[in-house]
């Protein structure tokens, strides 16, 4: 129970943060983009002859996977590298509560204030293009909100079990433009996966990313998926990084009081 | 012919104001309220080459900013400040050439190299040549008293030794006006000494213009005769520090043992009693009275020890700022 | 002024040579450096093949002149990462820690010292692959190379790269007045994305903002077509034009700007 206020105190205090900080999140929210441009070129080439999607439905999926990215914006690597080079990290050290739940609560604050910063660019969006304007079922609503949940869970596990690097080099952060190239090309965040062809597919599936956009995007956008498969590699995913997360912190925190930083 | 001169300088701020909460912070986002703040308010002087002048104030008096504008870092809103003969915002190479401006709470060696990385960059930009350069760290390296430090990347040097490099780094072209900000701020009492005794050396050998500010009065009074008070951005006494203290203190404070002790009201004519202590008695006599009372007690009474001390600089300025009795400092100016 | 050129030169050349001793000292950054120009060059080859399909044309441009857009877009980024993420972002720093009181203090100009004060090494890899790509299309198509089209080609090349220099300095100068503005050169990086295929492949009101407003055409779409020697009077004109306009405009902008500075205090 003290656990959970202690959360919430974090929480508030993180939201108030943010708030301080609008500008800017309304601006990283902007520089999003991404999924929108390659909307505008998968759109406009000419493929009716190999992708079976619909232009309505290429529409729907890349908007989908534009909020859903949105809503799983991670930079734990960033934040935690800055506050081991400037010894912030000692005083979190002390405090009863691991930092992990710090930056757990900066992120799902930062979320927070995005939500009305999205709903903007969105009615934007549909203002210009009054046709592409959809609303999905409750249940596709629920299920994919659920799924984003499960994603940003999972992609905010991985980049902390990356984080653990700053206890041992101090630059350990442009280790995260690496874990971006997989993201950016096998999550379907530049392409759908049904145009990808099947060799390459039946990789990505076995790899965490499309599950981290993809799959809560195809939900969103309210295609066929398959729903339990999807569910499930989110779970055993954020299980494995689970594991290795705490192993990772606890060798890192050996590691870091042996340095006697 | 004064080096520099300050007419009217003003420096504005234009400061958007919020209240707090979520409704303050909507509000401020709809319609933003703003105010004028005059930080810098009217202010003039002239300064004769060679001097060292000490700025005091509290906290956001505009001491700062002032130096800025003498600078030229930032413009003036209203007025005029002239360096040896320019106009410092339009910064014109030859006379950034001639100045410099340490900052105590800002810094601006390479933090992952050694000082001597930063000084070669420093000499290429002030067209130093090599040979120049390197008699020119030597012999401020012998003034600083520091020597294999600077081998060593900033981020291992202890907050004094970083100090004496970005004075070495800023002093390196010899610049004729310094501008000091704090120069010795978080630094130990040796260290203090230590910057100080070389910021006099500096001024006597190169017969360089000093403006300092400080929030340690020990800078001041060691190093500058004349000093400057600024308070919300205005000046209220512009001159020598001793008359200062003088028109400040009008009493000095008297600290007796004697050998016996003597009954309170005897004692009373003589001063105002501050303590009394069975033997030991401390009196604030006026300066007018001071020999007088003196030669009379040291007659009537057996005395043991005798102190005769100015109250602290220090707890006089603070007391004049808290109470802003800026009309009594109107000697001298 | 030739004297004047050579000591600026000269002032450059030593800021080079600690900047890249700094960088030596981070050795991890060029093995990611080296993976992640690999991961994005074979990433973004790979998309291209998914948006041809079956198709032989995409916005009209065949598969091997795409290519030659890809390869001046990974010079970009390698011309982003060597010189204008290493200085322009440090700007908002200076900014925001006063530290731009030394820049200012400085008889050196404060725009050159500020965009080429530091020159990091980690784009070299980018660049480099960026140029085999373009000639293994040209050698691919076996075209005959024209002194002619390199000459033109290098024009709008060097043109595009100060739109993209431009472009970054005036939203870096921004941050005099609202000091934390690094996300805007973030939205501009993301945006410059849509570099890496040709203009013709979007919707038309897209191609009109990526020409007029964000002018991502004169970026890469239009050097290549001087590559490939279609380059049309109107745009190679537009490109001098607006590389001429955009970086007068950063220099009287950062001029400006600087009446406005307030300098940090702590």
């Amino acid at each position: 129970m003290k656990f959970f206020r202690a959360l919430k105190a974090l929480l508030d205090s993180q939201y108030a943060l943010m708030l301080e900080y609008r500008v800017e999140i309304a601006l990283w929210a902007v520089s999003g983009l991404l999924p929108l441009i390659m909307l505008g070129i998968w759109v406009e080439v000419d493929s009716s002859n190999f992708v079976e999607l619909s232009n309505e439905q290429i529409t729907r999926y890349f908007l989908s996977a534009f909020v859903v990215r949105q809503f799983t914006a991670v930079w734990v690597m960033v934040s935690f590298e800055e506050d081991t080079l400037e010894g912030r990290i000692a005083p979190f050290l002390l405090q009863p509560i691991i930092p992990f739940w710090r930056y757990f609560t900066s992120h799902v604050a930062e979320q927070i204030t995005r939500i009305p910063i999205v709903l903007l660019m969105l009615i934007v969006f549909f203002i210009f293009l009054p046709d592409t304007f959809w609303i999905p079922s409750l249940l596709h609503i629920l299920l994919s909100l659920l799924s984003i949940i499960l994603a940003f869970w999972v992609r905010f596990l991985i980049h902390w079990c990356f984080s653990m690097l700053c206890f041992w080099n101090e630059r350990a952060s442009s280790i995260e433009r690496l874990l971006l190239i997989p993201y950016i090309f096998l999550s379907g965040l530049v392409a759908p996966l049904n145009v990808f062809p099947n060799s390459v597919k039946s990789i990505a599936m076995f790899t965490p990313y499309p599950y981290l956009l993809a799959f809560p995007a195809q939900l969103l956008s309210g295609e066929k998926v398959n729903i339990i498969n999807g569910f499930a590699m989110l779970i055993i995913w954020g299980i494995i990084f689970l594991c290795i997360s705490l192993f990772a912190w606890n060798k890192g925190l050996k590691h870091y009081s042996a340095m006697g930083a | 012919m004064s080096i520099i001169t300050a007419r009217s300088l003003t420096k504005t701020f234009l400061v958007s104001t919020k209240k707090p909460g979520i409704r303050g912070t909507l509000r401020h986002f709809f319609a933003r309220s703003f105010s004028r703040v005059e930080a810098v308010d009217c202010v003039e002087f002239d300064i004769e080459p060679g001097e060292i002048v000490g700025f005091i104030g509290p906290n956001g008096a505009g001491k700062t900013t002032t130096l800025k504008m003498l600078c030229g870092l930032i413009h003036p809103s209203y007025g005029q400040a002239l360096v040896d003969g320019d106009i410092p915002h339009l910064r014109h190479s030859s006379f950034l050439k001639k100045i410099t401006f340490v900052m105590g709470q800002k810094q601006q060696l390479i933090w992952d190299l050694p000082p001597l990385d930063s000084f070669k960059v420093n000499a290429a930009v002030y067209g130093l040549t090599d040979l120049e350069a390197r008699k020119r760290i030597h012999e401020l390296a012998n003034m600083l008293d520091i020597d294999d430090e600077l081998k060593r990347p900033v981020r291992k040097l202890s907050l004094g030794q970083r100090m004496k490099a970005e004075l070495m780094a800023s002093l390196l072209h010899r610049p004729s006006v310094l501008f000091l900000d704090e120069p010795t701020l978080g630094l130990d009492v040796n260290a203090q000494i230590r910057i100080r005794e070389f910021l006099s050396d500096y001024n006597k050998k190169f017969k360089a213009t000093i403006l300092l500010t400080s929030h340690y009065m020990a800078d001041i009074t060691s190093l500058s005769r004349r000093v400057i008070l600024i308070h919300k951005g205005k000046i209220f006494y512009d001159g020598d520090l001793k008359k200062l203290t003088e028109s400040l203190s009008p009493s000095r404070s008297v600290n007796i043992e004697f050998h016996n002790i003597y009954p309170r009201q005897e004692l009373e004519q003589y001063g105002i009693i501050e303590e009394y202590q069975n033997s030991y008695v401390r009196f604030l006599i006026p300066r007018e009275k001071l020999s007088l009372s003196l030669t009379s007690i040291l007659n009537r009474f057996s005395v043991k020890d005798l102190e005769v001390t100015d109250l602290p600089i220090e707890l006089l300025i603070s007391e004049l700022f808290k109470h802003g009795k800026t009309q009594n400092v109107n000697i001298g100016s | 002024m030739k004297d004047k050129i050579i000591t600026t030169l000269k002032i450059l050349f030593s800021f080079w040579k600690t900047s890249i001793a700094i960088d030596m000292e981070y050795r991890l950054n060029f093995f990611v450096e080296i993976v992640s120009v690999i991961g994005n060059l074979s990433g973004s080859i790979f998309v291209l093949s998914l948006l041809f399909g079956p198709n032989t044309t995409l916005g009209g441009w065949s598969w091997n002149d795409s290519l030659i857009i890809l390869g001046l877009y990974t010079i970009l980024d390698g011309f982003t990462t060597s010189i204008l993420q290493p200085n322009l972002s440090r700007i908002v720093r200076h900014v925001q820690n006063g530290t731009l009181d030394f820049v200012l203090l400085k008889p050196f100009k404060s725009q050159l010292w500020l965009s080429l004060r530091v020159i990091s090494p980690w784009g070299i890899p980018a660049v480099i692959s960026g140029f085999i790509l373009i000639a293994y299309s040209l050698a691919v198509n076996s075209r005959m190379i024209q002194s002619e089209m390199i000459l033109l080609g290098s024009l709008m090349l060097l043109s595009s790269l100060i739109i993209l220099y431009s472009l970054w300095f005036l939203l870096s100068t921004l941050s005099i007045w609202f000091v934390k503005v690094w996300n805007t050169t973030e939205v501009l990086r993301s945006t410059l994305v849509a570099g890496r295929y040709p203009v013709s492949a979007y919707p038309n009101f897209l191609r009109i903002i990526f020409t007029f407003v964000l002018p991502i055409a004169f970026l890469t779409t239009v050097p290549a077509e001087a590559i490939l020697g279609g380059v049309s009077n109107v745009y190679f004109i537009g490109s001098l034009v607006f590389s001429i306009f955009l970086f007068t405009s950063s220099i009287l902008f950062w001029r400006f700007a600087l009446r406005y500075y307030t300098s940090a205090s702590s």
